[in-house]
């Protein structure tokens, strides 16, 4: 019987695993593809890595670090395997597991889930239309120029004005994709403002802020989109239609925790975060089941992904040596202006300060304020400057939530 | 004669919209909000360098293309140069991460390394 399952060799996957395999403990991973690496294979631009190595790298680059790891500590590694089934509610667990060899039976003490996130696609965000081919997702066109070097299209519209978006843009521009026109609701891009330079507007890349895709246009391909201007609620104004011709509509509409896994077993979601609820070190409402990386919630850096994976594997460590758990948990909620937030309760006992992530709803200088149910404020830390697409890292210390129930983290602008 | 820069500062999450002039030789920045975003503006303008990645063409590979980039950050007007000489470079697998694919690309003085290893697959 194994110590650890980790289910998902991406980045997040391979953290935890070489963190555990490195404390000593009898470690699996059990990858779906044929190689170890996660999304990171079509991500070939640079600035992965600068948090955790120091200096930019691709994600490749960034993958191969772990691979080399992971291969060194002689970890397992099913590679082609899908799991099937999990049975996680006993102290030993069984994954039933289908792979090229048949179906297989894998116990083992503890399950780490990093299956990561799926992309939205157009029926997500209303668009409306025939259904022809030459409708992508950003990160479908990504593999396909990035590792079969095939292009989309010559004639590309891009909804959406996120990262994954812009990155496609440049990739495309620089490809040789005669026009590229990205579109986004939103009064500017939505994404990290250093991919808005490298990517839009070092090319001089067109624009549209405001703008959103009504209509798709075509019967066997696509012959164009119908555009509309929108106001500052995203509502359609009447009168600003217009046909544009484009062979090509990708879709960067945003991410979304790949969950169906978790709530096979039982496991709670979190409405916000759409991943599931998780306590200090990212061990799910199931025993002995943890999360990590962009199942939990949507990371802007795989650094960050990567440290969400280093606390499970602590939280693993914690639950293989039956260490202590609080008599009751403290909830740790949203309060004001905070969209999502990371972990949602403190469950053990420790010394370690807790980590949480959290994206915040407002635009500018700002308090992040730790407070419980009367008000009273525990801690704080200043923020020159936040903003929706940027996700903010907190370290809450143990000795505030003393006697506390639950306790709230607001974004206060100043 | 003068020319204007239109430049988004990544210093912060902020992402100020910066404005840069350069009037015969002479640097000026306007719309910054700390002097990060001054500095930021200032170097952008004089010497803007950008890692560049793409990809090449592998034969006998798992997958038709091998990700590359540049091993430094090359002139930002370099850019389309690096991505021209890499047209039509055909490699063959195997490769390893971090090996050199094109020694001083576009006379830049800086080589191009494969991003990833890359197997021999038999076909």
């Amino acid at each position: 019987m194994k110590d650890i399952v980790i289910i998902g060799g991406g980045p997040s996957g391979m953290a935890a695993a070489v963190r555990l395999a490195e404390k000593g403990y009898d470690v699996a991973i059990i990858e779906r593809k044929e190689e170890l690496g996660g999304i990171l294979d079509q991500c070939i631009h640079d600035g992965f890595g600068t948090k955790i190595f120091g200096v930019a790298l691709s994600g490749p680059e960034f993958a191969g670090e772990f691979i080399e790891q992971v291969q060194k500590l002689g970890i397992d590694v099913y590679l082609k395997t899908y799991v099937k089934s999990v049975e996680a509610s006993g102290k030993v667990k069984e994954i039933i597991t289908v792979s090229p060899d048949g179906v297989e039976i894998i116990k083992t003490k503890s399950i780490v889930y990093a299956i990561g996130c799926r992309e939205r696609h157009q029926f997500e965000i209303k668009i409306g239309g025939t259904r022809p081919a030459g409708v992508y997702t950003a990160g479908m066109v990504q593999r396909l120029v990035n590792l079969y070097g095939i292009l989309p299209g010559k004639n590309v519209v891009i909804v959406g004005g996120g990262d994954v978006g812009m990155i496609v843009a440049r990739h495309l521009y620089l490809e040789g994709v005669d026009s590229i026109l990205v579109v986004f609701p939103e009064e500017f891009f939505a994404g990290l403002p250093r991919n808005v330079q490298q990517c839009i507007l070092d090319f001089g890349i067109p624009y549209r802020p405001r703008t959103v895709v009504k209509e798709i246009v075509g019967k066997d391909r696509v012959e164009g989109v119908i555009l509309v201007q929108v106001d500052e609620k995203w509502n359609p104004i009447s009168g600003t239609e217009e046909f544009y011709p484009c062979d090509a509509v990708i879709l960067s509409v945003g991410l979304v925790p790949y969950t169906k896994k978790l709530t096979d077993i039982g496991a709670e979601i979190d409405p916000r975060t759409k991943g599931p609820i998780v306590n200090e070190f990212f061990e799910t409402t199931v025993r002995g089941v943890f999360a990590a990386g962009n199942l939990v919630q949507i990371f802007d850096y795989v650094d960050d992904a990567v440290e969400s994976a280093y606390l499970a594997a602590e939280g693993v460590e914690k639950y293989l040596r039956g260490e202590e758990r609080l008599e009751r948990p403290i909830f740790i909620n949203p309060g004001e202006n905070v969209r999502t937030l990371t972990p949602h309760r403190v469950e053990w006992k420790d010394e370690r300060p807790i980590t949480a992530f959290m994206r915040p709803a407002i635009e500018g200088k700002a308090w992040i304020i730790v407070r419980n149910e009367r008000g009273e404020i525990l801690e704080k830390s200043f923020r020159r400057y936040v903003r929706p697409s940027t996700l903010e890292r907190i370290e809450i210390s143990r000795d505030i939530l003393e006697n506390a129930e639950e306790v709230f983290i607001d974004v206060r602008g100043l | 004669m003068s020319e204007v820069y239109e430049f988004l500062c990544i210093r912060c999450p902020k992402g100020c919209r910066l404005k840069v002039m350069v009037e015969e030789g002479r640097v000026t920045v306007d719309g910054y909000e700390c002097l990060e975003g001054k500095k930021y503006g200032e170097e952008e303008v004089k010497n803007p360098k950008r890692i560049v990645t793409s990809t090449v063409r592998i034969l006998n590979a798992k997958y038709p293309r091998l990700p590359v980039r540049t091993a430094e950050p090359v002139p930002k007007d370099k850019i389309l140069d690096v991505i021209n000489a890499l047209k039509g470079v055909v490699v063959k697998a195997p490769v390893k991460r971090g090996q050199v694919i094109i020694e001083n690309v576009a006379e830049t003085g800086v080589d191009v390394i494969a991003e990833r290893d890359m197997e021999c697959v038999e076909k």
